[in-house]
């Protein structure tokens, strides 16, 4: 006995703007490039797992133009890291990774200013591409006399002191040489602070919609109500997808709660109230056995909302699955005359409307 | 929880054992792979004074043949079991059973004497000695004595073993002539524990009638135990669907099945005639 179930869901994710929100709803972030080159991310959000120490590398990484091995995030530490608000609400990367994003437009903004000033020129005449500032074709030509300093390769350490940067006649300098630069303080524009370090508190104007269909195919044994999956299909749209196994597995960790909920997880009292599920003896988890294939794809629909376009995905997975997944079996029994079902589903209540016990 | 003070002793050898259980009857309990006895004490459901550690000694963990039997010590691991090729040659259904219990790390420590006297409601390897009609060699203060696996299991987690005793061989007729046997199982989703387990062992005649069969219950109800009345009903039939139908009827004969969250003793009733039927299907199956 075969059933199809499906589900679309809408949902509201990457919470939110204060006003909404009981206790502010922004995220922070501070954003530093180290003498060293290397680059810090502190953050308000609070990963538990969902992945933001790598995709918020990758951010700062792509922005920076820098070796994603070069950059750390910390989070968590409330003794080093500013006040934030944290992971929950699929709000880390959309609103703590909008808030990094941001810092980090306003470091690459001073970084301008400064790469402007050393390489003498005009600031249209200096562009930012793969991590460094460098004149244009034309400027470049009539600056170039053929010094070079010692190149440390990116993500190595220096093998001794390293001389004073020289930039008479150069053409393009690493965010790098920026950064050493603003520390060392000798070349800044006029009225410039030293450092090369921005915090953002990134207050979102809105949540965003992320939305998607999950279909499950089941198979009924007739004899013992057994459950079986056949296939499970997920198309999802988070937006703009930073890292697309973080959300994959986010995904995946979504089907297997709902797998739990739909069919295994329930917590039972008897009538003296004493908790009879009280052991994971008693208490059934999803298990990888219980587990089908999933056949995952994507739609990427930016959200207007963040300048990343990311919406979340932390929840979709529980919210797509658990009715596609009831749904197939009701519909499985629908010659029964089903039209509804209890969670968990279980075999026997399977078995009793089948066999009208 | 944590466990009650207890004393532990690690004898060299299977007589030192029977010793220290005597030194202390009440209060002295064989340790073997642990994975029943431990959570036990942990919850103080059992409060032994003394545990005497039998698993490490080596010579009680053999899989040997001698004759037409199959002999195997009672510390051998469910993983020794599982992964013998020439049991999944002569006896496909002790590697089968042993493959079904808990998981890798029960079975690298788990055994099958352990099981047997431990003789949980749900415990599989009691469904298959009883299915094989195997010997249990038990040795004591007052010496050696055999017996059958079916006058074994008396009662919820009762055997016949009295104080002092350990049992420390189970000894198995190699199936011989036209045989295929099966283990079927359905898993409680949390516990892993048999729901139901059906242990089958058939013998055919040369015209592919029933010779012979032995069909073994756990999980349905306080013990292990032999449906006799669907071995009965099955004996000199050709083993076509209606015999069998008729004949798994019986497997809850006599029994007040156990009901609990996962599965009412009328299910669990339903889920024995299935398995039944399915384990006796694939065991034909699987004669050569």
């Amino acid at each position: 006995m075969i059933g199809i179930g499906l589900s679309t869901y809408v949902e509201i994710c990457a919470l939110g703007p204060s006003q909404a929100m009981p206790a502010g709803g922004w995220e922070s972030a501070t954003v530093r490039i180290e003498p060293t080159g290397k680059v810090t991310v502190l953050t308000g959000a609070s990963p538990h797992g969902q992945g933001q120490e790598t995709s918020f590398a990758q951010i700062a990484a792509d922005e920076l133009g820098v070796n994603i091995n070069d950059v750390t995030v910390i989070h968590g530490d409330t003794g080093v890291v500013q006040y934030g608000i944290g992971t929950f609400g699929s709000r880390a990367t959309a609103v703590g990774g909008t808030a990094v994003y941001i810092a980090i437009q306003k470091l690459k903004e001073k970084a301008h200013k400064i790469a402007t000033h050393m390489l003498q020129a005009d600031a249209s005449h200096v562009a930012f591409e793969g991590g460094k500032y460098s004149l244009e074709k034309a400027a470049a030509a009539a600056a170039a006399t053929g010094t070079s300093d010692p190149v440390v390769p990116v993500g190595e350490a220096p093998a001794g002191a390293l001389p004073e940067p020289q930039t008479e006649g150069k053409t393009s300098l690493t965010i790098q040489d920026i950064a050493l630069a603003a520390h060392l303080a000798k070349e800044l524009p006029p009225d410039t602070e030293p450092g090369l370090s921005a915090t953002y508190f990134f207050e979102p104007k809105n949540f965003t919609f992320p939305f998607g269909t999950h279909i499950a195919v089941v198979e009924v044994d007739r004899d013992t109500g057994d459950i079986e999956f056949l296939r499970y299909i997920a198309v999802d749209d988070c937006g703009r997808v930073i890292n697309p196994m973080l959300v994959d597995g986010q995904v995946h960790g979504g089907i297997v709660q709902s797998i739990g909920q739909a069919m295994f997880e329930e917590v039972v009292y008897d009538e003296q109230g004493q908790l009879v599920t009280g052991t994971l003896m008693d208490y059934a988890l999803p298990r990888a056995s219980h587990i089908p294939e999933f056949e995952l794809d994507r739609t990427e629909t930016p959200s207007p909302v963040n300048p990343l376009g990311v919406k979340g995905v932390g929840e979709a997975g529980t919210i797509g699955a658990t009715p596609a997944i009831v749904n197939a079996i009701v519909d499985a029994l629908a010659p029964f005359g089903v039209k509804h079902l209890d969670m968990p589903v279980k075999p026997e209540n399977i078995w009793r409307i089948i066999n009208g016990h | 929880m944590i466990p009650v003070q207890f004393d532990y002793k690690t004898p060299a050898t299977l007589d030192e054992a029977v010793a220290l259980l005597a030194s202390d009857l009440d209060g002295a309990k064989v340790l073997a792979g642990g994975h029943s006895l431990i959570p036990a004490m942990k919850l103080r459901l059992a409060q032994p004074q003394l545990l005497v550690d039998i698993a490490r000694i080596k010579s009680l963990a053999y899989i040997r043949e001698e004759g037409d039997q199959i002999l195997i010590g009672a510390t051998t691991t469910h993983y020794q079991l599982e992964s013998s090729d020439r049991l999944k040659q002569i006896c496909p259904l002790l590697p089968e059973c042993a493959k079904s219990i808990g998981d890798v790390q029960v079975r690298n420590k788990g055994t099958i004497g352990g099981s047997i006297a431990h003789s949980d409601p749900a415990g599989d390897w009691p469904a298959a000695v009883l299915a094989l009609n195997a010997d249990l060699v038990l040795v004591g203060p007052n010496g050696e004595r055999t017996v059958k696996a079916e006058s074994f299991f008396v009662d919820l987690l009762t055997t016949d073993l009295q104080p002092g005793e350990i049992l420390r061989e189970v000894r198995i007729r190699k199936p011989s002539g036209r045989f295929g046997q099966a283990y079927q199982k359905v898993p409680h989703p949390a516990s892993g524990f048999a729901v139901v387990g059906i242990a089958v062992n058939l013998e055919l005649n040369d015209d592919g009638s029933c010779k012979s069969a032995g069909i073994a219950v756990t999980g349905v109800g306080v013990k292990a135990y032999r449906a006799t009345g669907v071995e009965a009903a099955l004996a000199g039939t050709s083993l076509d669907d209606n015999a069998i139908a008729a004949a798994v009827a019986h497997v809850c004969d006599g029994i007040d099945p156990n009901s609990d969250l996962y599965a009412s003793g009328d299910y669990r009733c339903h889920l024995a005639q299935v398995h039944t039927r399915r384990g006796i299907q694939t065991a034909k199956a699987r004669v050569q």
